[in-house]
């Protein structure tokens, strides 16, 4: 039985339809301990299999550490998504309920290459000088949380010194306790500075500034 | 159990754009209804949602007074029926597009601004924004939030898992987003400011009889105190003025709702608590402009009473763009 029910593969198919260049779904799973590997597995195949340009790529966290080091991938399960450059978006946990939706937000602008974001916005990133990591702490049940995500991915999209880090907090509750996430949408800039809520761009940017003072 | 959810067209194509003979504000039940009948009746039809469709009722775990769910069914899943079925008749839907003002042009034609700066055009327009949690305004709030407070237990009550939990309100949204809660935090208390509970029997019943819930009435809460995170609610006992402290992990906040409709209060009538005015046929006294669901001027805020008030805008729009012709 596929995870994803005929309907929803119809409009994945349709979304993923216009993708003007390829786009990986990069894979690590972990032999160890993971409780949604094989699902994680299936689910990507699945998306994948509705398009010729979304391929699949898979790898064991501890085998094959080398290809994680590469991709600054520290834990999994986790998800790269690559399109033409690699923009750093990265999902952590299962991109279930609510969250899939951020899947796919993810592959269409990873292949679409260009960011949907304000004037303001894009110059602040444009005049970015330094790394930001940018976190992202969601929940599969919270119907707010893709607005953060997909924040985010824009972000990390348009400027090449911004990367998304979307982690599903349930799954990571040492993260999540490291962060004291205890409501989410979480936005978590540098390590340091938070942001609660799905809050709009510019809060974001100010967080990012203030990370940077 | 996993579900995979579609709330956001990706397709980045988003709005045909043109004239569209409704605009419909805000993508809940209410907006979402008006969506599929203007649509099924060939109308070109736009809903603009600030955030992702779905509205209140998506935020809610179990629904079981909307008929023909005689197990209930989870409010999320009700709510991506309503769009698939919106969708289905054509309808496109516009996320993270927040309205930010709505200006009659002529008779006939509507212009409604987003915040993004894009401008559509209806010739008519229905306002279904609904409310969102209020906030109590009391010292604590607003710091804690996201530190162990929280208006969604859906979203967030998965973080209380054994630890001690205190919702603020027992109402029907408290004590209903409460019962989940009670599944696994350690223990569930009440705090509400009147002297009884107005939820509806079947909800109080269900509360009472858990072993680790406990309610408190004619309690005022004064203060969420806190370290790096919540540690506990500051209460008054109304009836002997006493202060109390009451240790918790997580406070969740259900003290009843404010209307969106900042964006219209130049435009239409509203109540004292900022509630649109609407007759019978969700006419507001603008032509061509319509307000429904929440958002209305006493609507008891039922699922059901939305859906209605959906279904009426719709079909006055169907005869009001007859008579523009
Ligand atoms: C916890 C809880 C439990 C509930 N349980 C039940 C139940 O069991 N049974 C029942 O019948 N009812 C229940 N309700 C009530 C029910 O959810 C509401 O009556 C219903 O959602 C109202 O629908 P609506 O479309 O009018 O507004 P909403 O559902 O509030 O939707 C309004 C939408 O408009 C959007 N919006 C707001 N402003 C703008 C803007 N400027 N631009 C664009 N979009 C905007 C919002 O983001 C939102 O998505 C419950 C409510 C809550 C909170």
């Amino acid at each position: 039985m596929g995870l994803l029910d005929q309907e929803t593969t119809t409009r994945v198919k349709n979304m993923l339809a216009d993708l003007p260049a390829a786009v990986k779904l990069v894979v690590f799973t972990d032999d160890r301990h993971c409780e949604y590997c094989t699902e994680i597995v299936q689910l990507v195949t699945e998306v994948a299999a509705t398009t010729d340009l979304v391929s699949v790529e898979i790898f064991e966290i501890h085998r094959d550490a080398d290809k994680a080091r590469d991709l600054h991938i520290e834990r999994a399960p986790a998800l790269a998504i690559v399109g033409e450059r690699d923009y750093g978006l990265r999902f952590y946990g299962i991109p279930s309920g609510y969250e899939f939706s951020t899947l796919l937000h993810g592959i269409h602008s990873a292949g679409h290459g260009h960011a949907h974001l304000d004037t303001q916005t894009k110059a602040y990133l444009d005049g970015l000088k330094v790394p930001v990591d940018y976190q992202v702490f969601v929940t599969p049940t919270c119907p707010y949380c893709p607005r953060a995500a997909v924040l985010a991915i824009e972000m990390a999209v348009h400027s090449d010194l911004v990367n998304a880090n979307i982690v599903e907090s349930a799954e990571f509750p040492d993260l999540a306790n490291r962060f004291s996430v205890m409501g989410v949408p979480l936005t978590v800039i540098n390590g340091k500075e938070r942001v609660e809520g799905a809050a709009p761009a510019h809060m974001v940017v100010d967080a990012m500034r203030r990370a940077m003072a | 159990m996993l579900d995979f959810k579609i709330t956001e067209d990706t397709s980045g194509q988003g709005a045909t754009g043109g004239l569209y003979d409704v605009i419909i504000v805000g993508g809940g039940p209410a907006g979402l209804t008006t969506a599929i009948y203007a649509s099924r009746d060939g109308m070109k039809t736009l809903v603009l949602e600030r955030e992702t469709t779905g509205g209140l009722a998506a935020t809610t775990e179990l629904i079981e007074n909307y008929p023909g769910f005689p197990d209930g069914i989870n409010g999320m899943d009700l709510m991506e029926r309503f769009r698939v079925q919106a969708e289905r008749f054509g309808t496109e839907v516009v996320e993270f597009e927040e309205v930010s003002s709505v200006k009659p042009v002529s008779p006939g034609l509507i212009e409604v601004q987003t915040d993004g700066g894009t401008a559509y055009q209806g010739k008519t327009v229905v306002i279904a924004t609904g409310s969102r949690p209020k906030k109590l305004g009391i010292p604590g709030e607003d710091e804690y939030y996201g530190k162990g407070v929280s208006y969604c237990a859906t979203c967030d009550g998965p973080f209380f898992k054994g630890k001690t939990v205190i919702i603020i309100g027992a109402g029907n949204s408290g004590l209903q987003e409460g019962l989940p809660v009670l599944e696994y935090a350690k223990q569930v208390t009440f705090i509400e400011f009147l002297p009884y509970s107005r939820a509806e029997q079947i909800l109080q019943d269900r509360v009472r009889s858990h072993e680790k819930s406990a309610m408190l009435f004619n309690y005022r809460v004064t203060e969420i105190r806190g370290d790096s995170t919540v540690t506990g609610v500051v209460a008054v006992d109304r009836a002997t003025n006493e202060e109390h402290l009451f240790p918790a992990d997580g406070v969740f906040i259900y003290v009843g709702y404010t209307p969106y409709t900042r964006f219209v209060s130049d435009l239409v009538e509203l109540n004292r608590w900022g509630y649109i005015e609407s007759d019978a046929h969700m006419r507001t006294k603008v032509p061509g402009l319509y307000a429904i669901g929440d958002v209305r001027a006493d609507n008891p805020a039922q699922l059901s009473v939305s859906v209605g008030d959906g279904t009426k805008a719709a079909l006055d729009i169907r005869e009001y763009i007859q008579n523009l012709k």
